[in-house]
């Protein structure tokens, strides 16, 4: 399903960051950020906490606007007012605390957007949303409410409810940093195995582990700029700058 | 001693006829603050400045007044103005009013205690703002601040012997009546007690066994507790887990 869709989509589902700025408040969150992802790349970036990471995603997602620059993200300009709204339900976010709701359990709310967003009918939506579970391994526990899941359980029906409404790219904002250590492998073998799909993949995350096997490019944020990019063998074993090598030797020490 | 209970006893009739009002209105009074309190809820949030205000004001007076003071307003004020009610009605009105005051308070915290990241979730998979709050603010607000709701409920049920002040011959007022007519104060105050007891407990009983159907994954059980300081105790500290 998703290895057609990605080629079908392959021209739209690329992204490009010119010239990115954003503040909050007095705070210059990110400065002057050009990046560009590729359709069916996976992009990940690593960085200090408060570099501006998590902005990064917010900004590609529709969740936060850019003060200046150009945002690209498929065929919707973001910087344009008017028309960012029209990514909603065209790329998924995959969040560090799951975001599940709470009120519905795992089917439910892979089903939601089917239901409310592409009014599909109950019956559709629910082949659709357990097709998904299955994806993600968790059909078995189409029924149960997230707070009777783990939390490795519980990140995967976030990554099943994202795919439900066939986004062209995903985005993971450190969607293995609250889960025990035992549980992380279940949601990053998702994740690669997205990525085998061809899916377009921004992700953020420690997992130097994931980095190295699965990322396309390793981007290095370090206070709002993009201080270092390469393949993983670059960035990651022959760093070049100087913040890069002390943030990996506290990661790697960790 | 067993001649004296057995006179007053001779009441119950009465007292079961006032119990019966003092319920009836209890009722009637929350479905109004329910619908007070959420309308003025929905204002107080809404872009419309007007409204706003208007919320802002309601909620503002309604709570730096007193109960009491209400109460003579809606029944010996408002006929001036033309509006003219029986004892029953002015009652229900003005408790109704006053409680949908603390009600909307109690919604707003609800609706703001639901996280900007279940909003942010929604938007993300293509959820209009409107879809957002129907279905995933909304139920959760609901269960979030359904607790301190049922406590506002017996709230009511506690206000309306402030009624007695008005004669609506309910609970407190009919047991003064019948205490000046047998003076049996300690009887006749024991039995009110214990109706009083009897009502608050069957209406957390009631809400208790409604959030179970209402909710799904289940609420938590709200156990009715003989002493009402123990079920306020055990509602409000269920309300601040909640929130
Ligand atoms: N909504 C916000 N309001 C104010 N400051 C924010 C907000 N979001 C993020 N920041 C600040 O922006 C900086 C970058 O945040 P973030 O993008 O979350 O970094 P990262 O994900 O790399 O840890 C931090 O200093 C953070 O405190
Ligand atoms: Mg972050």
């Amino acid at each position: 399903m998703t290895a057609t869709t990605a080629k079908e989509q392959s021209i739209a589902s690329s992204i490009q960051l010119r010239a990115v700025t954003k503040a909050f408040g007095s705070v210059q969150v990110l400065k002057n950020i050009d990046l560009d992802v590729a359709s069916g790349k996976v992009v990940v970036l690593i960085g200090a906490s408060g570099s501006g990471k998590s902005t990064v995603l917010r900004i590609m997602s529709g969740l936060e606007t850019a003060d200046s620059g150009e945002v690209v993200v498929g065929d919707v300009p973001m910087h344009d007012p008017k028309r960012a709204p029209e990514i909603r339900g065209h790329v998924g976010m995959v969040f560090q605390q799951f975001n599940l709701f709470p009120h519905l359990n795992a089917l439910g709310n892979v089903t939601l957007a089917l239901r409310k967003s592409l009014k599909m009918s109950k019956a559709e939506a629910r082949e659709v949303g357990l097709r998904c579970l299955e994806r993600v391994g968790m059909q078995d526990r189409c029924a149960n409410y997230p707070s009777q899941l783990s939390g490795g359980q519980q990140q995967r029906v976030a990554i099943a409810r994202a795919l439900a409404v066939n986004p062209r790219i995903m985005f993971f904002d450190e969607a293995t940093s609250a889960l025990d250590p035992e549980l992380v492998g279940e949601v990053t073998s998702v994740m690669r195995s997205l990525a085998a799909d061809g899916m377009t993949m921004v992700v953020v995350t420690h997992e130097m582990g994931f980095a190295h096997r699965t990322a396309d490019r390793v981007v290095f944020m370090d206070d709002g700029v993009i201080a270092e990019q390469g393949s993983p063998e670059q960035v990651l074993k022959d760093p070049q700058h100087p913040r890069t090598q002390q943030f990996l030797a506290r990661v790697l020490e960790a | 001693m067993l001649y004296q209970w057995r006179s007053v006893l001779e009441y119950l009739p009465d007292f079961l006829r006032a119990m019966g009002l003092t319920l009836w209105i209890t009722l009637l009074a929350f479905a109004l603050a329910l619908v007070c309190g959420l309308g003025a809820a929905l204002a107080r949030n809404s872009k419309n400045a007007v409204l706003r205000l208007g919320a802002g004001a309601y909620v503002e007076i309604v709570r730096n007044t007193p109960v009491l003071l209400q109460i003579f307003v809606v029944f010996f004020a408002l006929p001036s103005f033309g509006l003219r009610m029986d004892a029953v009605t002015a009652g229900t009105v003005a408790i109704g009013v006053n409680v949908g005051g603390y009600l909307c308070e109690v919604f707003r915290a609800g609706i703001s205690s639901v996280a900007r990241a279940q909003r942010e979730a929604a938007q993300v998979l293509g959820l209009s703002s409107r879809q957002a709050f129907i279905s995933v603010i909304a139920p959760q607000a609901l269960r979030n601040v359904y607790p301190a709701t049922v406590n506002n409920l017996i709230q009511v049920l506690l206000g309306t012997s402030l009624l007695t002040a008005i004669a609506v011959p309910e609970l407190t007022g009919v047991a003064t009546v019948i205490n000046a007519r047998t003076l049996l104060f300690v009887q006749v105050f024991a039995i009110a007690l214990v109706l009083y007891l009897v009502l608050s407990n069957a209406l957390s009983f009631a809400s208790g066994l409604l959030g179970r159907v209402l909710f799904k994954p289940p609420l938590e059980q709200v156990r009715p507790g003989l002493w009402p300081v123990r079920r306020a105790r055990t509602i409000t500290t269920t309300a601040e887990v909640a929130a």
